[in-house]
């Protein structure tokens, strides 16, 4: 056959038509599935981050005002007592609930590998927190339980002990915030689990074999093979802990005497509540830096922990 | 089995996620929606019905839910008295109303009739003048007086809303406490003085709290400074702070500190509880007393359930300026991002000046500045109203040290009162004592844009 008449029979086997060309062809049809994706990213992230970047070199106050500042903002921030205090209850934040968290979803991801028929049972009840957990209703809960009158001190006081002034005490009041967050260690914790069902069931019977303890077992096997998911799991708490806001909003909102003043609620109180938004927008922009640096120096670190079993083989 | 490749795929899934995450419509806004769908009985009169288009109105207020309750009422019937008028309405706590209303204003979508307080010089560009539908007449203020509309009108006269209500700030306490603990009842000429030993008092016979939550920026820095001899916090042109002695504002936050030492005033985490009026410590049996805009001590006292009265906050000396003055409590403001700005007006002028509206609204937001409204409500006020009517009158006729009142606020005032709260919690924290704050508070306020 000439090449003329793989053309015409390739014409006739699509329709013909341009139209019919254009519908079926394979660029058309992933661009159509792609499309709600990238119009949502260009619309909620891409967009705003442009309109944000250019924002924070500007006095814009969302009404009438908005003349180029140049890097004013970003000097401003560092002579913000209110700003360098926001960002060191957040890095505490950080370090404290990022850990915690993390060690609960694997413990109890841990637990749950048990063959057992409740397994599937539990690991639902225990991923339960995360699926209501950000949510202002659980805030609202946790505000009451820690409250002065609240369920635990109630308790406190039935077994004779003193009650605790939870959210009138800068020192306490950052707990019940990050015991709420490690509360919500579903999502991790069945990454977790996935990842323990890809461990070799092998390895386990050979180091059995050689005579090692349960904690040898954890330490030596366990732990190396699990590292790449302990990886990505650490890398996603820490961004979504830089932005913690919802419990802080509610629950304290940011007191007492700015002790739970989280990061990204000072950003809103600055941008929304007083409506300086240039300068709110500069502060997000170096918000993205210190959360780029805190990732990127834990994937530096993350040659000399994570086990990479394809690199060794 | 290569962790790399679940990496990938993992990092995929969580992108896909957050995209879900985002869903910018609100169970409120939801639930909103629902409310004002809900078929309003339509009159059939059917003579001007035909020819008029239908016309939806948006409007947004701030309050407590005894005036959620009563505004809406008042909608539903103008919607079955107009049946083309459909009014979406949205209500909020003070906070969260200007915070959505800084995100419509930038995104040039307010609310087409909104509530403003005496902020409204920051919103002016947002603000339809109602001049022009005043000349026209769809809105007729032959029944109010020329004061009445100044209050809501800037040095231009021109007319940034109608005003809802007039009030003014006072302290309500519980006087059966007051009894109980030996105390005598503070009268208008009470001093600061004999307010903390009140607190202490109280707290110490009963164990709870003197007073339950102050409105810190207005207790102290507008009226304070506006009971010393021939100050006012901003000048009267809000051209910059209207007193040079920063240690005017010491007095104030050093009791702050000390009330809270002893116990008589709620710490920050007990403050956080407030979340409206009608939990607030005075209406739980918690505290003797609280700061009231007298508009609100109806919705109080009915929240608390017993007897409760009215009177001035304290002063600093007892034969001193009251500091504190009838204003308009808020407005109605027509917005200029409004498609319909007559219908708007016409909404507005029917708000303030009908009589069987009225009759619902209850003078909750305030005494009615339309004298035909004043006169009708008068055989309905209850006793708790009546209170409210005459502490007004007391405070018209307390001496303010001459007549330099200004009702409008300065752009920067919200940076203001934040700085002030931020600083008034350091004090209480003990971070720093009450001559630095007042001392960083003023240097801070002196150095901002007027």
């Amino acid at each position: 056959m000439s090449k003329e008449n793989i053309k015409t029979l390739n014409r006739k086997k699509s329709g013909q038509s341009g139209w019919s060309r254009f519908i079926n062809n394979n660029n058309t049809v992933g661009y159509t599935f792609l499309a709600p994706f990238i119009i949502g990213f260009f619309a909620f992230t891409l967009i705003p981050m442009g309109t944000s970047l250019f924002y924070s070199f500007t006095n814009f106050n969302m009404i009438d005002k908005m003349d180029f500042v140049g890097f004013q903002n970003y000097i401003d921030l560092f002579n913000d007592e209110r700003f360098t205090n926001s960002l060191w209850v957040t890095v505490q934040y950080v370090f404290l609930s990022v850990p915690l968290k993390l060690a609960f979803a694997l413990l109890i991801a841990f637990v749950l590998t048990r063959p057992s028929k409740l397994v599937s049972f539990y690991r639902s009840l225990y991923y339960l927190p995360s699926l209501i957990g950000g949510s202002v209703a659980v805030a609202l809960v946790w505000k009451q339980i820690f409250a002065r009158k609240g369920l635990i001190n109630m308790n406190l006081i039935a077994m004779g002990l003193d009650t605790v002034n939870w959210f009138g005490n800068g020192d306490i009041a950052k707990w019940p915030i990050i015991l709420m967050t490690v509360w919500q260690f579903g999502s991790s914790m069945l990454i977790f689990a996935a990842g323990l069902k890809e461990i070799p069931g092998t390895y386990y019977e050979a180091a059995k074999i050689d005579g090692a303890n349960g904690w040898q077992m954890f330490f030596r096997i366990t732990l190396p093979c699990l590292s790449p998911i302990i990886l990505f799991n650490l890398v996603m708490q820490l961004i979504s802990s830089f932005m913690v806001f919802t419990q802080a909003y509610v629950i304290t909102s940011g007191g007492p005497n700015d002790a739970t003043m989280y990061y990204a609620l000072y950003v809103y109180k600055v941008g929304i509540n007083e409506r300086r938004m240039g300068y709110a927008s500069a502060m997000s922009w170096v918000m993205l830096i210190i959360m780029g640096l805190a990732t990127f120096l834990v994937f530096k670190t993350s040659k000399h922990w994570v086990f990479d079993e394809s690199a060794e083989s | 089995m290569n962790f790399k490749k679940i990496f990938a795929v993992l990092l995929a899934a969580v992108l896909c996620m957050s995209l879900f995450a985002c869903n910018p419509v609100t169970p409120t806004e939801k639930e909103t929606e629902k409310q004002t769908e809900a078929p309003t009985e339509k009159q059939t009169d059917a003579t001007t019905e035909e020819e008029l288009e239908d016309v939806t109105l948006r409007m947004a207020w701030w309050g407590s839910q005894n005036r959620h309750d009563r505004t809406i009422a008042v909608i539903e019937l103008y919607e079955s008295i107009h049946p083309n008028i459909h009014i979406e309405y949205e209500f909020y706590d003070f906070n969260g109303y200007f915070d959505k209303l800084a995100t419509l204003v930038a995104a040039n979508d307010v609310w087409d009739i909104f509530q403003m307080g005496s902020n409204f010089p920051t919103y002016a560009s947002k603000i339809e003048y109602l001049n022009k539908y005043i000349e026209d007449g769809t809105i007729d203020v032959s029944g109010t007086s020329e004061a009445f509309l100044r209050i809501c009108a800037d040095a231009e006269g021109n007319q940034a809303g109608l005003c809802s209500g007039i009030n003014t700030y006072g302290i309500a306490y519980d006087p059966a406490i007051f009894a109980e603990c030996g105390i005598a009842e503070p009268t208008e000429n009470w001093t600061w003085e004999e307010f903390e030993a009140a607190c202490l008092k109280i707290h110490e016979v009963k164990g709870i709290y003197g007073f339950s939550k102050f409105d810190d920026w207005q207790a102290g820095c507008r009226l304070l400074i506006g009971q010393t001899a021939g100050n006012d916090f901003y000048k009267l042109d809000n051209s910059g702070l209207g007193f040079d002695d920063y240690k005017l504002l010491v007095p104030f936050i050093q009791m702050r500190i000390d009330l809270v030492e002893a116990g008589a005033y709620p710490d920050e985490g007990a403050l956080n509880e407030i979340s409206d009026i009608e939990n607030d410590f005075l209406v739980t049996g918690e505290a003797a007393m609280t700061w009231v805009a007298s508009n609100q001590f109806k919705a109080l006292a009915e929240a608390a359930g017993r007897e409760l009265k009215l009177i001035n906050p304290p002063k600093l000396t007892a034969d001193g300026p009251a500091g504190i003055s009838v204003q308009s409590s808020q407005m109605l403001c027509v917005s200029s991002d409004s498609e319909n700005p007559a219908e708007a007006a016409k909404f507005i002028a029917y708000f303030q000046s009908d009589i069987t509206a009225n009759l619902i609204l209850a003078a909750e937001r305030g005494i009615p500045t339309f004298y035909a409204v004043r006169d009708a409500l008068q055989p309905t006020l209850d006793s708790n109203t009546r209170k409210v009517y005459d502490y007004v009158d007391l405070v018209g006729n307390l001496p303010t040290g001459g007549d330099r009142i200004n009702p409008i606020d300065p752009a920067c005032t919200d940076e203001n009162k934040n700085q002030y709260l931020y600083l008034i919690a350091k004090a209480v924290a003990g971070d720093m004592t009450a001559d630095e704050c007042a001392k960083e508070f003023y240097d801070f306020a002196a150095s901002r844009e007027y």
